[in-house]
């Protein structure tokens, strides 16, 4: 295509609004931060955070997008993570074959716990796949002179021979998978996915094989979360019982719920910022968690959305007549031309320009 | 003996019962619906008329099977459900959507955070031509104006009368060859219930067979030609629109009619 068109169809689609303007530029820094700033401890913290922008990202396609809550997602990390360190010190392989091995081996899982799974709705199954990674933690103490037990497989292969080249695999990673997440939902399997969560019968009622959908979305979502697990202890160097704890399964919860939920956007959002945070508050070790738990509480008492719909909210308006999304700056919509703006306060009638409605720029 | 389903008929169903633990929804009930005919079903709340609809569709077996072991799950159902001449009472209701027998269903669910475009597609699941899909959507559009007006708006924003279309619209995106409407007319105004009547005719009359199955006696008699009234889960009359409304006994205890 040529150069100029190419172009201009970027700008009309990223640059026109400011939420995907944001985006790019986060993305940009991210690449260019090493030029400035190549300190380990900062590189290590945004590497493991990419990894886990991909394990939280795997949470939302299957819980947020098809309404399968799963609050036992460590089942997918950990057992790729096992399965990588495994293929790795018995069979010499090296991170670029046990990762994606890890990751099929997360997908056989998701068939593992999304076939019992397929009658249970809501808190029934929640509990039910929360019991998963139990039983494999059970059997990881069970063998433990192949897991290790406690002390977990260590002594792996590096994901990178340099902090730097992991840091880059992983950014390439969680961009390019972010954004397969992303066709994926924009899709029309994506659209199904979203009958499916919003009403079932109806769904299966137009000749849609809920079932069917409702284990490709645990297969697939096994699949990313695999790969964030086998990322994880490549980077690490070891794959313990931590890998398949309660906590690693409530993370991608916590940190999608606090970024926006059915968006993929707001997964890796929120581990953006809820992650490094975490690290970074190790200053005040003994009001870490506090601080922490207080600072989520506040921020979705004020965003109960999340964070990327409020922030989206904030530099976007939607036009009235077409729907299509515009910067909150613009007067006009960029696709019909019909007047934007939003009424002063509720109940205050059309807007009129120039009288009291909240238009910026 | 039994009598062989009749060709001509696209729907038959024979000796349908259905009971729920101990109560019995449906009891013994058998009815017809011929190719390209439009019939009414029409009874009192509590009838079983909604049962009848998602018995043939094959949700209440999907109901069975997934709350199995549950004393909700304690479903029987008895009896035969033909169509096209072949029984469909064993299949899941993806697979008979697929053969045709689509339903619009009850208080019109529609997918309240999808767009009507996306509502619509969603409905177009089936369709893999891309051709035939884009004449689908014409149709209607075309019937529907109000659904490409409103393309992009958050299907959950809009009223109960638009609601309804988008549903009606949906299912037509399957292409069906039988329509099984669900009480489209509830909460409506009286405008509204006779616009969207009007539009089901003309489903009809585009060639789509319809089952209609409404509380709204006297409208659905002026639409089908025939129709049934079901009871106390028990079919209790049929017949041509004149017969049923010359008929006293109907006329007075089911159809809650004025005497002509």
């Amino acid at each position: 295509m040529n150069p100029r068109r190419l172009y201009r169809r970027f700008a009309s689609e990223v640059l026109v609004l400011p939420g995907r303007t944001t985006v790019l530029a986060v993305c940009l820094v991210l690449l260019i931060l090493p030029l400035f700033h190549r300190h380990p401890y900062t590189l290590r913290v945004l590497s493991l955070t990419f990894i886990f922008a991909i394990f939280a990202a795997s949470w939302d396609l299957l819980s947020g997008f098809v309404g399968q809550l799963s609050l036992g997602h460590a089942i997918f990390f950990g057992v790729a993570a096992y399965t990588s360190a495994l293929l790795n010190l018995q069979a010499g392989l090296p991170p670029l074959v046990t990762i994606p091995a890890g990751a099929l081996v997360a997908v056989l899982m998701g068939l593992v716990v999304g076939i019992p799974c397929l009658r249970l709705k809501g808190q029934y199954l929640s509990l039910a796949t929360m019991g998963f990674p139990i039983i494999l933690t059970g059997l990881v103490y069970l063998f433990s002179d192949l897991t290790g037990g406690e002390l977990g497989v260590s002594g792996l292969a590096r994901l990178g021979p340099t902090r730097l080249s992991e840091y880059y695999i992983a950014l390439v990673l969680v961009l390019g998978l972010g954004l397969i997440m992303w066709k994926i939902t924009d899709s029309k399997v994506g659209l199904v996915f979203h009958a499916i969560r919003e009403d079932e019968i109806t769904a299966r009622a137009s000749g849609i094989n809920t079932p069917l959908y409702k284990l490709l979305a645990f297969c697939l979502s096994g699949f990313f979360a695999g790969i964030s697990g086998g990322l994880y202890s490549h980077f690490m160097r070891v794959a313990g019982p931590s890998t398949l704890s309660v906590l690693t399964s409530f993370q991608p919860v916590i940190w999608t719920i606090f970024g926006g939920v059915a968006s993929i956007y707001g997964a890796i959002a929120g581990t953006f910022v809820l992650y490094p945070l975490m690290e970074f508050l190790r200053v005040a070790p003994e009001l870490r968690t506090l601080i922490f738990a207080a600072l989520v509480v506040l921020v979705l008492r004020f965003m109960p959305e999340g964070l990327t719909p409020w922030f989206i909210d904030r530099v976007e308006s939607e036009c009235p007549r077409c729907k299509e999304h515009n910067a909150v700056t613009r007067r006009t919509c960029r696709v019909c031309g019909a007047p934007l703006g939003r009424p002063s306060a509720p109940g205050a009638g059309p807007f009129q320009p120039g009288k009291g409605g909240r238009v910026a720029g | 003996m039994v009598t062989p389903p009749e060709a001509s008929n696209l729907l038959e169903v024979r000796g349908l019962t259905v009971c729920y633990d101990t109560a019995m929804l449906l009891n013994n009930v058998s009815l017809s619906v011929g190719r390209g005919e439009l019939v009414g079903l029409v009874g009192p709340n509590g009838a079983g008329k909604t049962t009848l609809l998602r018995t043939v569709a094959g949700l209440v077996r999907w109901e069975k099977q997934s709350k199995q072991g549950t004393r909700a799950g304690n479903i029987t159902i008895a009896g035969e459900v033909r169509f096209d001449g072949e029984r469909i009472d064993s299949l899941p209701p993806h697979v008979i959507a697929r053969r045709g027998l689509v339903l619009c269903p009850e208080r019109r669910r529609p997918f309240t955070e999808l767009t009507v475009a996306d509502n619509l597609m969603a409905g177009a699941y089936l369709q893999k031509d891309r051709r035939a899909l884009r004449e689908t959507l014409d149709m209607v559009h075309q019937m529907f104006p109000v659904l490409k007006q409103r393309a992009r708006q958050i299907s959950g924003t809009l009223s109960g009368g638009e609601q309804q279309m988008l549903a009606i619209g949906r299912a037509l995106m399957t292409r069906p060859r039988l329509l099984c409407v669900d009480e489209p007319s509830t909460g409506l105004s009286p405008l509204v219930k006779k616009e969207l009547f009007a539009k089901i005719s003309e489903i009809n009359r585009r060639g789509i067979t319809v089952l209609l199955v409404e509380q709204d006696t006297a409208l659905t008699l002026s639409v089908c030609a025939r129709s049934y009234v079901l009871s106390h889960s028990r079919i209790v009359a049929s017949g041509a629109r004149q017969d049923l409304l010359a008929d006293q006994t109907v006329h007075r205890s089911y159809l809650g009619l004025q005497s002509p």
